[in-house]
């Protein structure tokens, strides 16, 4: 039996998904016309929706929907720090534990030399730019991984030789955690960058 | 569980990198003692509560068991090892570059048990903060002679005659130097001392540690067969600032 024409288009659109093969592309196509035909239409106008209607923020380069996202555009946000965070989520994350005021900046990804992401791929000049737009501390958040690591090292040296003053967020033991069941990486480096105890 | 015939216990192995792959896994290349460069699939590694998610990091020494007689095997277990303080800076973009070679220059399923040591060696200068150049160059000059290219810098090409410091020369690829002629246009003009220092590992000659650089990047970009390498730009936009 041969597949209409439409049916393979629609496949072959979903492969596009991170970690979507034929496989998993064949059974969501099916899902999604057999069981849940108002859901699918649903899923096409909010897709089509969301790519035309959202852009990259001009300030934190999260999406947004105005040309200045209303977080950036909110007074109540302490506009002298500015954090650096790889995706969206990792903003989130951020805001859930509401330990900070400041600003955001998205990297939308992290450097990853091996995988042909560099500075230009990431546009860093643009957040660059952005740190010198108003006097403030940037504070690296990205991803404890070789990458976030790299990621970090190079945005450091960058703003550094802007004169702008950076941090990195500390990694350690979980709060609550027991050293019983902590990861050995997670241990070790604890015990290296471990700090001094005023008595 | 059924005991596996292809199945591999408690191999000391490097991360080199790892790629997404299906819907929570990793596809991990490592660079084991024994068994040279090998593609794992590590099933579930990227779930949030996976136990080998935190341990397979580039450049930490790691115990793998792996089976599977395919070319893609599939990971069993990792331990992590210690001893290898985590890269930073600068030096974690050269564990990145030394990865980049390995991957570019090193076929699967290739044993390099000296190179294997000859890396963690590396890897350890790097963390304890060794000049990082001389370092690079040491392990490129390691990484060609071990892959069968190693450079000639006692003897001139095709002769016994030794190296004269003193004199200059033209080193031509997969020939080697030759003494610096009217008639000698090809190949990089060096020092007679560079070809000597580089034969001892010597880079603290500023001569030699330029001249070396050039060499090396003559040869490497030729075994690359006109390959890229992403760290080095990366490395070089960095150290311009
Ligand atoms: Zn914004």
């Amino acid at each position: 039996m041969k597949t209409p024409s439409s049916l393979e288009a629609l496949i072959a659109a979903l492969r596009v998904l991170p970690g979507v093969g034929p496989k998993s592309a064949q059974r969501m196509a099916y899902h999604l016309l057999q069981r849940d035909k108002p859901a699918a239409l649903r899923l096409a106008q909010s897709l089509a929706h969301a790519v035309e209607t959202l852009h990259h923020c001009a300030k934190c380069n999260n999406f947004s929907e105005e040309e200045v996202c209303e977080m950036c555009r909110s007074a109540r946000r302490d506009s002298s720090l500015l954090c650096v965070v790889e995706m969206p989520a990792d903003l989130l994350m951020m805001e859930q534990a509401q330990c900070y005021q400041g600003m955001y900046f998205v990297l939308m990804g992290r450097l990853s030399p091996l995988d042909g992401i560099g500075a230009r791929e990431l546009h860093l000049d643009r957040l660059v730019k952005r740190a010198l737009e108003q006097p403030c501390e940037v504070i690296l958040a990205t991803n404890f991984t070789v990458e976030g690591e790299a990621t970090a090292h190079y945005i450091a040296t960058l703003l550094n030789a802007q004169g702008v003053k950076v941090s990195r967020i500390a990694r350690g033991l979980p709060v609550g955690g027991e050293l019983e069941h902590v990861d050995s990486g997670t241990l070790a480096q604890a015990v290296l960058e471990r700090r001094e105890v005023a008595g | 569980m059924q005991a596996h015939k292809n199945r591999l216990e408690d191999e000391p192995a490097f991360v080199l990198h790892s790629y997404p792959f299906r819907e929570t896994s990793l596809l991990v290349e490592v660079f084991s003692r024994q068994h040279g460069r090998v593609p794992l699939v590590a099933r579930g590694a990227r779930r949030p509560k996976s136990a080998v998610r935190g341990l397979l990091m580039n450049f930490q020494p790691l115990s793998l068991s792996w089976f599977g007689k395919h070319e893609v095997r599939t990971l069993h277990s990792a331990e992590w090892q210690g001893g290898q303080p985590l890269l930073q800076g600068t030096a974690l973009l050269c564990g990145f570059y030394l990865n980049e070679l390995l991957l570019n220059l090193m076929v699967r399923d290739d044993p390099h048990e000296q190179l294997f040591d000859y890396y963690q060696h590396t890897l350890q200068r790097l963390a304890h903060g060794a000049d990082m150049a001389s370092t690079l160059r040491c392990f490129e000059k390691h990484l060609l002679q071990e892959l069968g290219y190693a450079l000639l810098l006692e003897h001139e090409a095709g002769s016994a005659r030794p190296i004269d410091a003193a004199l200059s020369y033209r080193y031509i690829v997969e020939r080697g130097a030759v003494r610096e002629q009217a008639d000698t246009p090809d190949g990089l003009l060096v020092a007679g001392k560079t070809l000597l220092d580089m034969a001892t590992d010597d880079y603290t000659d500023a001569q030699s540690a330029r001249q070396g650089k050039q060499l090396m990047r003559m040869l490497l970009n030729h075994h690359l067969g006109g390959k890229l390498l992403h760290t080095r730009e990366l490395i070089k936009d960095l150290t311009k600032l």
